[in-house]
């Protein structure tokens, strides 16, 4: 315990700075709408808008100066996979390899719609014709053991 | 086999390939890869300040030689490790590179104090708020970047580099653009 309070009173951590000054209120609201969809590149699954990081806020303060440069949504969000690649989008778009991500779970499923319906148009399983065979009828079996086993049990 | 157990066949069939193809695909990636999207690009034209004389450092006007931009920070642990390595290669190699240090989320004092007695063959720049940073698609530190002397983005390593490492990535960089190694740890 005393090592861990020292540990962390000793470690380095980057100076945290506060974010560029916010913009109006509509493209502030766009600022942090598309900070929702970039991925932070410090933490685990976390966007850029959700995480304290150093990094995280460095990329904000880019979303915020591109979006008072004017630039479209679009162009912001390929302003930063030219640079992080697609890995920077929180929701990948459903193209090239992601295709098989998105499209998989959608086939397995209308196939097992269609699976269902073939089986509920089959008509239901006709009741057996002959009862089971008793005892009596059971063919001989060359096992002697299990020949003795029944004669015991018919007697 | 009757026609529906064919169907089923058929399907798992394609299903299990599918799947195998998804984990091909994955395993034959080094998991050590870090996405280098500016490979083969303009290096993105920065102006930052030097730490020891507060003199404006601007890249277009660096053009005709070779440039390694190696980022870091006094809170970084492998930086530490990583410096003498690119200070060495800078005193080695400074007369065909330009080496620049640049300091990345840190504050002037912290990045003096790390850097120790300025050495004019690798001079740190200050970035701030990261902006350029960001330019270069940095994910953290240390990153080196290797720039031609055209002024394209060559190369980058994503860890601390060895200086085996940065020796082949220099020579690399001599050769005229093509492919150049294609793992970028």
């Amino acid at each position: 315990m005393t090592g861990w309070v020292l540990g962390l009173l000793l470690a380095s951590y980057a100076p945290q700075q506060a974010g560029s000054a916010l913009l109006d209120p509509p493209r502030e609201a766009r600022v942090q709408a598309l900070g929702k969809q970039l991925r932070c590149p410090m933490c685990q699954g976390l966007s850029i808008a959700d995480s304290n990081s150093s990094a995280a806020r460095a990329q904000m303060d880019k979303v915020r100066e591109l979006v008072a440069a004017g630039r479209t949504d679009q162009e912001i969000r390929d302003y930063f996979t030219s640079r992080y690649g697609e890995w920077a989008l929180l929701d990948p778009p459903a193209s090239g390899m992601n295709l098989v991500v998105w499209g998989l779970p959608l086939l397995l499923l209308v196939g097992g719609a269609l699976a269902i319906a073939r089986a509920m148009r089959r008509p239901a399983v006709a009741p057996p014709t002959q009862a089971p065979a008793t005892e009596n009828e059971r063919p001989p079996s060359d096992d002697p053991y299990l020949e003795a086993v029944r004669a015991e049990l018919r007697r | 086999m009757s026609r529906r157990g064919l169907w089923i066949g058929l399907a798992l069939t394609a299903v299990a390939g599918v799947f195998l193809f998804v984990l091909a695909k994955g395993f034959g990636r080094d998991p050590h890869e870090v996405p280098f999207q500016l490979r083969g690009k303009p290096a993105p034209d920065f102006t930052l300040t030097r730490l020891d004389t507060g003199a404006p450092v601007r890249l277009s006007d660096l053009k005709g030689k070779p440039i390694v931009l190696n980022f870091w920070a006094s809170w970084c642990g492998p930086c530490k490790m990583e410096h003498p390595v690119v200070a060495m290669a800078a005193r080695r190699f400074g007369q065909e590179v330009q080496f620049f240090g640049v300091v990345f989320e840190d504050t002037e004092e912290n990045a003096r104090a790390f850097a120790g007695t300025p050495d004019p063959s690798f001079p740190q720049l200050m970035d701030e708020r990261s902006r350029m940073a960001v330019d270069y698609g940095v994910t953290g530190v240390p990153e080196t970047y290797f720039i031609d002397a055209q002024g394209i983005l060559r190369d980058k390593v994503a860890y601390p580099i060895d200086p085996r490492t940065m020796a082949e990535k220099l020579a690399a960089l001599k050769q005229p653009a093509g492919p150049l190694s294609e793992v970028v740890r």
